[in-house]
């Protein structure tokens, strides 16, 4: 289940509030009610039927999955798959999604490799959970757009967490400067603002200024495609997620100079076998990514293990926020094209709403909404 | 005020010599064909000319695609020289965009406008001023000649063109039929060759680009065919023809060069403008600016 929420779904409740005398919490309360009963009103299927279905989808996309069970220990696939320049092949779209959490459960703690079965119980478990939700009792739930994460070829994964050093599958603790950073944000959150503004979103998903994922691309809940492209002298990756497009040279050029930041970093790779090795700096100093600073050094390698699958894996180095470099696996499937063009900030409803929202709630003294993308 | 010169004036050759012979009003800002030998680009593995590289159009028809002296820009006081726009010669070919009599009345109005700025929640959300104000996407053929680079990547199946403004794509699906899935901003592209020229089918665009700062625009029924011909190893011919059934009496051409970037490591450097807009966006309706804080 993945839910929005229903203030995304603005332009009626902004002409209601402005008619109404009732608070606009009340407001919203009596509008989400009248929605879902006029969706349930409208559908072609009753409620049953629906689950019904989807119970079935599950079924056999589960079976699908559990047969190819994903195991790192594995080597990759022989001979590996060449350009027609015989540059390794990576061409193609390929899905960054997956159940497994980023730190390691601590159900696992000294498990970094489950046995398949216990991968597979593990999938179970997760896509259980996921499907469960009657599309007819929230705002809108991703299973209807075969979005949820079962419905794409994700397959279960040996690995109990994604982080595969430091050995504990943890991410590093914070360095002092790091530490001091966090204690400084933290001090700040308790200073209340009586009214929320675009420029202090901290999601740069939500302003449209960069995709829902990284770089690096770890796994997101939605619009978590990407398209590689390869030529002779350049990597081009491309994500469906505002459709952002990072231009990777091959030709061993120098970065560019430290004055120059990017949203998305400046990107410089190489071919170490049949891995592609991307490193990534330069990035923009209001970049907030999981607590780095604008100094952190990325480095992406791609290889293609199987004809179906990228095993993706990132090392990230930034002396000021962790006490090590970290790394982390996600193996990618790899899905039909194409990627759609993703005009997100042309009338970014989404913005709008979220602020207005959260400058009513405000207003009415309520704490702030913990939405789906904040 | 928009300076329109008047038609007779002739058109001369983007390289700087005056070809009299050969110029014509009908040019737009491409080059003379007898400008270089006859050109063979290099051919990719399959054979086909490599247009690969990163290009950039040399005029300013992104200010106003047809004729137009140097102007002050709309905040003179505020921008002085900054925010003047230069003097360019015509890229449509004949200096005339042959609108329907709404159509024209309809341009003059937008240029009136082409500042206002509305992002409520508006039925005539798009019916405000140039797109490129805020940052949005800027359509096609209008990518092909704002003032910054762009590059092209090219392979059998597709050919990728990633403009450095706003980092805009355009996927060219080559040798496809496919009809668009649904209306963007970029449009659709088909593409194929035709000799030495790259020919691409574009539709499925939503409408609610312009054509240049000026006002010039179309609605969701324009068709453009692109012609890309290289001429030399630095120098791309780029001929775009119009139609659009809503607006237009009949089709329309436009045409200028492309030049190649030759410096050691030219690259686009991202040009991401969605911040820079977003306090003129937001702050008239409230949203942009930080209130007083206060401790709790």
């Amino acid at each position: 289940m993945r839910t929005r929420p229903l203030l995304r779904c603005g332009a009626l409740m902004l002409g209601m509030i402005g008619a109404l005398a009732a608070s606009p919490a009340d407001v919203v309360a009596q509008t989400r009610a009248e929605i879902a009963e006029a969706g349930r009103k409208a559908s072609p299927r009753s409620a049953e039927e629906a689950m019904k279905f989807f119970e079935e989808d599950v079924a056999r996309k589960t079976a699908a999955a559990v047969a190819r069970v994903y195991d790192p220990t594995k080597p990759p696939a022989s001979p590996s798959m060449r350009t027609p320049w015989g540059d390794p092949d990576l061409r193609g779209y390929w899905l960054s999604l997956s159940y497994t959490p980023l730190e390691r459960p601590e159900k696992f703690a000294d498990k970094p490799l489950l046995t398949p079965q216990e991968a597979i119980e593990f999938f179970r478990e997760a896509v259980t959970a996921d499907s469960a939700v009657d599309p007819a009792t929230v705002h809108y739930d991703w299973k209807e757009f075969g979005m949820d994460t079962w419905q794409s070829p994700v397959r279960p994964n040996r690995r109990s967490g994604l982080i595969v050093d430091p050995a504990n599958g943890k991410l590093p603790p914070l360095s002092p400067e790091g530490q001091k950073r966090r204690a400084a944000a933290a001090a700040a959150a308790k200073i209340t603002n009586p009214e929320t503004a675009v420029s202090l979103l901290p999601n740069f998903y939500t302003r449209c200024i960069t995709g829902n994922q990284g770089p690096p691309r770890l796994p997101f809940n939605h619009d978590s495609e990407s398209q590689i492209l390869q030529t002779q002298g350049y990597v081009v990756i491309l994500t469906q997620s505002n459709n952002d497009a990072r231009i990777v040279p091959l030709d061993g050029r120098p970065h560019l100079p430290s004055q120059i930041r990017t949203w998305l970093g400046d990107s410089r790779a190489r071919w170490e076998g049949d891995t592609l090795v991307v490193e990534t700096t330069n990035f923009h100093p209001e970049r907030i990514w999981r607590g780095a600073t604008a100094d952190m050094r990325l480095v992406e390698r791609f290889t293609r293990v199987d004809p179906d699958t990228i095993s993706y894996k990132i090392t990230v180095e930034d002396p000021a926020t962790w006490t090590q470099p970290w790394t982390a696996e996600i193996p990618w499937p790899r899905i039909e094209p194409p990627l759609f063009e993703f005009a997100c900030h042309e009338q970014n409803y989404g913005v709008i709403n979220v602020v207005t929202g959260a400058q009513i709630r405000a207003t009415e003294g309520l704490p702030p909404a913990r939405g789906g993308d904040n | 005020m928009q300076i329109r010169f008047p038609s007779l004036l002739m058109t001369v050759g983007v390289a700087g010599a005056a070809l009299w012979l050969t110029a014509s009003p009908i040019a737009g800002q491409a080059p003379s064909g007898s400008l270089f030998p006859a050109y063979k680009a290099p051919r990719t593995a399959d054979g086909k000319p490599d247009l690969s590289g990163v290009w950039e159009a040399l005029t300013s028809a992104n200010w106003d695609i047809l004729a137009h002296s140097a102007q002050p820009g709309p905040h003179p006081t505020l921008l002085g020289a900054w925010g003047a726009g230069r003097g360019g010669q015509s890229i449509v070919e004949g200096n005339e965009i042959p609108y329907q009599p709404w159509a024209a009345a309809k341009q003059k109005e937008n240029f009136k406008n082409r500042m206002v700025v509305k992002v409520a929640a508006d039925p005539s959300r798009f019916d405000t001023g140039d797109r490129e104000l805020q940052c949005y996407r800027p359509g096609v053929p209008r990518a092909n000649y704002m003032p910054y680079p762009f590059q092209i990547f090219q392979t059998p199946e597709e050919i990728l063109i990633v403009y450095e403004y706003k980092g805009a794509l355009r996927s060219i699906h080559m040798d496809s039929t496919e009809d668009a899935p649904g209306d963007t901003w970029m449009g659709w592209s088909n593409g194929r060759w035709d000799g030495d020229t790259l020919v691409v089918d574009v539709r499925g665009f939503n409408g609610n680009t312009w054509l240049d700062r000026a006002g010039n625009f179309h609605s969701d029924a324009l068709h453009v065919v692109e012609r890309w011909t290289p001429i030399s190893p630095y120098h791309i011919r780029y001929e775009a023809t119009l139609e659009d059934p809503k607006v237009y009496s009949r089709p329309w051409k436009m045409s200028f060069a492309l030049y190649k970037h030759v410096e050691t490591n030219a690259q686009l450097i991202e040009f991401n403008c969605v911040p820079f807009v977003e306090e003129m966006m937001y702050e008239p309706v409230g949203l942009y600016r930080p209130q007083p804080r206060k401790a709790r």
